[in-house]
């Protein structure tokens, strides 16, 4: 079934800020061929599909296209030779009706003015024969996000594309939904059209792909043919062998169930479904890692402990007292909280160390009547900056021109002035060099030994494993296994992240 | 489970606040002849909504656009003060003189354009200088007397003021207004300009990726407000007779507020100029109905702000229910 080449991207390098990103990808997709793009968070799909689409200029390499070299310099290039792209963010237009979205920029015309009647009908046949549960005069802002995944996916479709590169596209439909999608990706493959598929959804890849490429760490990790896709091995080629074998990749649990219960959550759920009934708890001294897929629901679940968004129904109870759940309490009940995206949420990049350490403890830095006592002020930020080596040293340095590593140190400081009960930190080494991690990983654990009960959310398998006393994995809203007291390895945690139950 | 569409129910919305304000004055300040309701005063009602609508035709695009134009009050100022200097030192035919006002009013429709567009100046600053640049011209260039004073010019002649009139009491603003709307809103919801209109306002990310010129997008509809603005001029200095250096004093906030009211989310990619037309129609029986009261005029501006104020708050909160809606109901088809 497979033809020739169509799309071929050879020695592709490219790297944000110095951060190489990918290095020497080749990447190859054949006529009528569904070709899987697999590898982690961070491993460089995204990335690569941004390359071939032209949002991205490539820094090294070469795209050939049918056996040419082509330059690809916007989405525009892209289109023109045949190539459509079904985005992750949906990028549909609320105020416009169904079949305004599909042929957006391509609308046909009598005149100057729009032939609506055609537009409709056009659609409409789309429609049918895709069989898609839509109509092409709805305006989408009544529409939901699974249907408006599907029109994105239309959008695709009616290009005639020669190759259509799917990402995550079922990451926001129903069960339903995505057979359709199924079916559709096997029309088109026996038409003769290209697909390439990023999905995380192992179960999803057997099924569809002829072929698999891996990436890992932004390299080539491995290309399998269809009757080479096996589960435990495209798991133990994303995390990458020679890893599996060393330190970290392995790990006993020990969580000591008899100490007393720091936080405990109950049935926690979602105003919008992104988690429901999410019940756990976590105990003096004890580092948690909760684990799954970006988009699980992870994050979430954390904002709403500590308030940042409000949870629909739950409670929340901490020391055995029940909570309140919005930022400021749970600052004064002991609570600390890392967020995700450091640099937007963590801190603010134009105050200096001191300002940043002394904005979330106002409440207990001295104060002259009204006013913040400078030297209190200072004096705080020195005491962080001691307790944890944040460098430079220099409590007036604006934090925004730190590195990554100092910045998160800043952001940890501020909550070590505080009586902390409960920390919770996302990703909270994310964009962050080796040895600060491990100074990281140092901090967490000595606040366990001090009684604090530590929440890790992490993406990073191996630092998961690295720091957790016990995990908690998360699948599309709901925690689906817990793993303690166990040896755990990086493919157990992954397979139950992905849904794949495999043998331990 | 058919509810009704977001887009139709804002219509109605409005078009009740219109009719509610209508009968309200109708009750306080009496029917017949000298009142409020009889048909010499709603035609004066339609009269004067004309040239806030005709630019808020072009002030509806940039809305729609994510974007907000503060300068069309001077900018008409500065339209009406180069006509009155040809009409006073020149002997320039009438139509030449509109054609120079409408070149400048182009012209500041094309530079706030660029500076938002091309220089991706934030709109509200952009215009907000731009606002001070028009209105300092207009000084600059005014008609001055013997002494160096500013003074009125009056632009009294015959052949020009017939504009500020009509076909009995259907004026000449009034067709211009309607044709103006009336195009406005086929090239909003006919042509590929209107969608682009929207998307850019929706989301200009999305609006790339579907190879639209988001810029051009942008760019065009300062223009087209400059346009109309300089229509606008050419009506109200005809029906003033005059210019002066105070002409459009209002024009930059009348034109936002019927949009406004109309429906034309300030958040972009919402709205029509039918919504906007129907504001301008409400801004002005408001206006009207106060006189008609004989109440303080001042106290039109603290109504005229605390309606603007409510709508905005009334749609945001709108919105997020109803955003909120469609995720929960996409949620819950994810449950199947």
């Amino acid at each position: 079934m497979a033809g020739q080449t169509i799309l071929e991207a050879k020695n592709i390098y490219k790297s944000f800020s110095g951060v190489p990103v990918l290095q020497d990808v080749h990447f190859e997709v054949k006529a009528g061929e569904v070709h899987a793009l697999m590898g982690e968070n961070g491993a460089g799909k995204s990335t690569l599909i941004k390359i071939i689409t032209g949002v991205y200029s490539k820094d090294e390499g070469q795209i050939y296209w049918e056996g040419q070299p082509v330059e690809i310099n916007t989405y525009q290039d892209c289109q023109k030779l045949g190539v459509a792209c079904i985005y992750q963010e949906l990028s549909v237009i609320p105020p416009l009706t169904v079949a305004q979205n599909v042929f957006l920029g391509r609308e046909p015309r009598k005149g100057k003015i729009i032939d609506y009647k055609k537009m409709n009908e056009m659609t409409q046949e789309l429609i049918d024969k895709y069989q898609f549960p839509l109509k092409p005069t709805t305006v989408v802002e009544n529409l939901g996000i699974g249907q408006r995944q599907l029109i994105e996916i239309l959008k695709g479709l009616s290009q005639n594309s020669k190759l259509l590169i799917m990402d995550e596209p079922t990451a926001s439909l129903s069960g339903k939904e995505a057979e359709m999608l199924f079916k559709i990706i096997q029309t088109l493959r026996s038409e003769g059209v290209s697909i390439i598929y990023i999905s995380h959804r192992l179960e999803e890849v057997y099924m569809l792909s002829d072929r698999l490429t891996i990436l890992r760490d932004g390299k080539n990790a491995a290309v399998l043919e269809k009757d080479e896709i096996i589960p435990a091995k495209v798991i133990e080629t994303m995390i990458g062998k020679v890893v599996d074998e060393s330190a970290g990749s392995k790990k006993m649990l020990h969580s000591d169930e008899n100490a007393e219960v720091r936080l405990d959550v109950r049935n926690l759920t979602d105003k919008t479904d992104r988690y429901r009934n999410i019940s756990f708890q976590v105990h003096r001294g004890e580092i948690l890692g909760l684990g799954g897929l970006i988009g699980a629901g992870r994050t979430e679940v954390v904002r709403a402990i500590f308030g940042v968004d409000k949870a629909e129904s739950g409670e929340v109870y901490l020391d055995g007292e029940k909570l309140e759940c919005y930022p400021k309490a749970s600052i004064k009940n002991g609570i600390g909280f890392v967020p995700e995206d450091r640099r937007n949420q963590g801190f603010i990049p134009l105050l200096s160390t001191t300002r940043n350490v002394a904005l979330t403890n106002y409440d207990i830095v001295e104060k002259k009547g009204r006013a913040i006592s400078d030297a209190s002020e200072l004096e705080m930020s020195k005491r962080a900056i001691e307790a944890i080596d944040i460098r430079p040293n220099d409590p007036d340095k604006q934090v925004g021109v730190m590195s990554g590593g100092n910045q998160q140190k800043v952001v940890l400081g501020k909550w070590l002035m505080r009586d902390l009960k409960l920390l919770i930190v996302d990703e909270p080494t994310a964009g962050i060099d080796v040895g600060a991690k491990d100074e990281i990983y140092g901090i967490l654990e000595d606040l366990a030994k001090q009684g604090v009960a530590v929440i890790v959310v992490t993406s990073d398998l191996q630092e998961l494993l690295r720091v957790s006393h016990r995990i908690l994995v998360m699948r599309k809203g709901d925690i689906v296994k817990e793993f303690k007291n166990v040896e755990v390895t990086q493919s157990m945690v992954l397979a139950a992240g992905q849904g794949v139950e495999e043998e331990a | 489970m058919k509810q009704l569409n977001q887009t139709t129910m804002r219509r109605l919305i409005s078009i009740g606040m219109l009719l509610i304000l209508v009968i309200l004055f109708t009750i306080l300040a009496g029917a017949g002849h000298g009142k409020f309701f009889n048909f010499d005063n709603l035609i004066e009602v339609v009269r004067d909504a004309s040239v806030p609508a005709i630019i808020g035709v072009g002030v509806t695009y940039i809305i729609i656009t994510a974007g907000i134009d503060l300068s069309t009050g001077s900018m008409m100022a500065l339209v009406g003060m180069t006509m009155a200097n040809i009409y006073a030192y020149t002997l320039l035919p009438f139509p030449v003189m509109i054609l120079a006002g409408m070149i400048v009013g182009l012209l500041c429709g094309y530079a706030n354009g660029v500076i938002v567009a091309k220089f991706n100046v934030p709109e509200f600053i952009a215009t907000l200088a731009t606002m001070s640049i028009f209105r300092a011209l207009t000084y600059i260039i005014a008609i001055k007397d013997a002494n160096g004073v500013i003074k009125s010019q009056p632009m009294n002649h015959s052949h020009y003021t017939w504009l500020g009139g009509g076909i009995g009491k259907f004026y000449y603003v009034i067709m211009a207004m309607i044709i103006v709307v009336v195009f406005g809103q086929i090239v909003l919801k006919y042509t590929r300009y209107g969608t682009n209109l929207y998307s850019v306002g929706a989301s200009k990310k999305a609006a790339t990726l579907s190879g639209i010129d988001v810029a051009k997008t942008r760019l065009v509809a300062y223009m087209i407000t400059g346009g109309l603005v300089a229509i606008g001029a050419v009506f109200t200095t005809a029906r003033l007779q005059s210019a002066t250096t105070a002409i459009g004093m209002d024009f930059e906030f009348s034109p936002i507020a019927s949009a406004v009211v109309g429906g034309v989310a300030l958040s972009g990619g919402s709205g029509d100029v039918i919504g906007t037309l129907i504001g301008a129609l409400f801004m002005s029986t408001l206006e009207n109905g106060i006189r008609k009261l004989s109440i303080n005029t001042a106290f039109q501006y603290v109504i005229k702000g605390a309606i603007i104020i409510g709508v905005v708050i009334f749609d945001a909160t709108y919105k997020t229910r109803m955003d909120r809606k469609a995720k929960e109901e996409g949620a819950k088809e994810g449950l199947e």
